[in-house]
């Protein structure tokens, strides 16, 4: 089996995100980029049908810092490894790159295509069904199980309040992985050295091939603090104050 | 212009967010348009029950299978639309919607807007808040109609429910496409609630990604036993095998609404907040103050986790008597 997994590099959304000039995009001078953590998962998914029934990964990586996370993809488990040209600090749109993932698909011939269920980036749509609709492949997404047998494939889908939904679909096919079946491994620092002299494939973008699309007018930062109390930063001062709150409400105890 | 509202519902239960679509619709239809909503499944009965604020229904009905995949949903909604030209079609953001609606968007050729939050219509145009980074930026998007959004559970209250009169109530057959799908539902799973239903429970203690590491929860768990709380987790803490799935809060999980939700170390994604921002009383911790948990909190702190369970813990303890 040919397999295709996504690699996205994002901002830290954990730290602060401070706008850009223009208004109509963050400001990443100073941003932390890090795989996108679905996509690490997407990732593991794929090294696991590697090793349960054998398999050729393909990591195709777009974003800052893609050679290096292409590396640890290589450190991983990845046969080989692909670098998407993007644009310099701009966000990684699903519909504007999912023309070029189907289009590595194709090349590549792959069976199936990975990559996280969704980024904070997404705002324009998630890529597995862009992807999906394009190739007119069967999709599934918030998948959190992968049993590969031959040419088919089951896969687990998260429904919400612990509902699990189970589908059976044939390759070719794309999925967008919520959670791996294990959790993404550790790599070790020797065999980071050694993935280092993997050799990293480049790859050119397709256009989006879409005519029309929304547009980001502006961005902004949300009102902070809704109408809360800010009880402030000094524990022993807010535990006291909770303790009351508590009380008051009926709640400190049974 | 007709706008289409995307619902949901299985296991005889018409997802409470699919009124929410329609009000979404209605809000947006100006003298003259019609509000369409679009139902696949099996309890078509309970679409027509409820979906009386929508001008008709058109209800793709499955006799074989309760839950339909998205791909098939995408399909009959696709042939909707080339029957009914839609200027706007309304998709809920769910397991179903997030397939759903890109896949309609690239068939289409049409631009998608995800995670909306407010709509405002200029005729043929629309000005769009959605969320980015994981609520923490606010995007304001232009969009042309026709046009498909994906908006978020919550964004708008829900449609007064209510019978549609029959004439307004379109019925497809669902099964064939059902047969001829690539995607087949071969079994569904629902948890057995009977060790912790979260959903049940009037106070909770819920961990983040801000505990650190498995071990520490037992501290969180501690103090959730002194306030007669359940414990639980957001997603990176279930992930990461820490709490069972039962105990995640979320869209993934379980939504939420005690009199108690005390949130510690968790950030507050828009795909927690859906699951728990309709609590009696929210107390947030977290370090970060630009937490988007914040924006729900009735209380907030920035203080160490730690410190404040240690220090909560020593006050209820020394209350108690114990």
């Amino acid at each position: 089996m040919n397999i295709l997994v996504v690699l996205r590099m994002i901002p830290d959304s954990a730290g602060e995100l401070q706008l850009a000039e223009d208004g109509r995009s963050i400001d990443r001078e100073w941003l932390d980029f890090q795989l996108n953590d679905f996509d690490d998962h997407a990732l593991e998914e794929a090294i696991l049908l590697k090793e349960a029934g054998g398999a050729k990964v393909t990591a195709v990586a777009v974003g800052e810092g893609a050679n290096r996370v292409l590396q640890m993809a290589a450190a991983r488990g990845a046969d080989e490894v692909v670098a998407l040209q993007s644009e310099e600090d701009a966000m990684i749109s699903s519909r504007e790159i999912a023309a070029s993932i189907a289009a590595m698909a194709r090349a590549k011939s792959a069976d199936l295509v990975l990559c996280g269920v969704q980024s904070s980036e997404d705002v324009f749509g998630q890529l597995a069904p862009y992807v999906g609709a394009l190739l007119d492949w069967p999709h599934v997404s918030g998948t959190n199980r992968i049993v590969a047998n031959g040419a088919v494939l089951r896969v687990t889908q998260e429904r919400g309040a612990g509902v699990a939904v189970t589908y059976e679909l044939a390759t070719p096919a794309v999925l967008g992985v919520q959670t791996a079946s294990k959790a993404p491994r550790y790599v070790s620092g020797s065999k980071l050295r050694e993935a280092s002299k993997t050799p990293i494939g480049r790859a050119t973008p397709e256009s989006s091939g879409f005519e029309r699309s929304a547009e980001i007018i502006t961005l902004r930062l949300p009102v902070q603090g809704g109408s809360g109390e800010n009880l402030g930063g000094n524990a022993e001062t807010v535990a006291d104050r909770l303790v009351s709150i508590l009380a008051a409400k009926g709640l400190a105890r049974n | 212009m007709k706008l289409i509202a995307c619902t949901e519902g299985h296991s005889s239960k018409i997802e409470a967010f699919s009124l929410e679509m329609i009000a979404a619709a209605r809000s947006l239809a100006q003298a003259g348009d019609e509000v369409v909503a679009f139902f696949a499944g099996r309890d078509t009965e309970g679409a027509s029950a409820s979906f009386g604020a929508a001008d008709r229904l058109i209800v793709a009905r499955a006799t074989k299978s309760d839950v339909i995949p998205a791909e098939t949903y995408a399909l009959l909604l696709r042939d909707v639309i080339t029957a009914e030209s839609p200027g706007l079609v309304l998709v809920p953001y769910s397991a179903n919607g997030l397939d759903v609606a890109a896949d309609i968007a690239a068939r289409t050729g049409w631009p998608l807007v995800s995670y909306v939050n407010e709509i405002k219509r200029h005729g043929e145009s629309l000005t769009i808040v959605a969320q980015m980074y994981g609520g923490k930026i606010l995007a304001e998007c232009e969009v042309q109609l026709p046009a498909i959004l994906m908006i978020n559970p919550g964004a708008f209250a829900e449609a007064p429910p209510g019978a549609i009169t029959a004439v307004s109530v379109q019925t497809i057959d669902a099964d064939p496409a059902l047969t001829s799908g690539k995607v087949k539902m071969v079994a569904i799973d629902v948890p057995d609630y009977a060790d912790v239903d979260l959903t049940t429970a009037e106070r909770i203690v819920c961990v983040g990604r801000g505990i650190g590491d498995e071990a520490s929860i037992d501290l969180a768990r501690n103090l959730a036993t002194m306030l007669g709380a359940e414990i639980a987790g957001s997603r990176p803490v279930v992930d990461n095998g820490w709490l069972p799935k039962l105990r995640q809060v979320g869209k993934s999980g379980q939504k939420v609404k005690p009199k108690l939700y005390l949130a510690l170390g968790v950030s507050g994604a828009p795909e927690h907040l859906e699951g728990m921002s309709q609590a009696d009383l929210i107390i947030a911790v977290n370090t970060d103050p630009k937490a988007p948990i914040f924006n729900v909190a009735h209380y907030g702190a920035t203080c160490d986790l730690f410190d404040l369970v240690a220090n909560l813990s020593d006050r209820l303890r020394a209350g108690s008597g114990r």
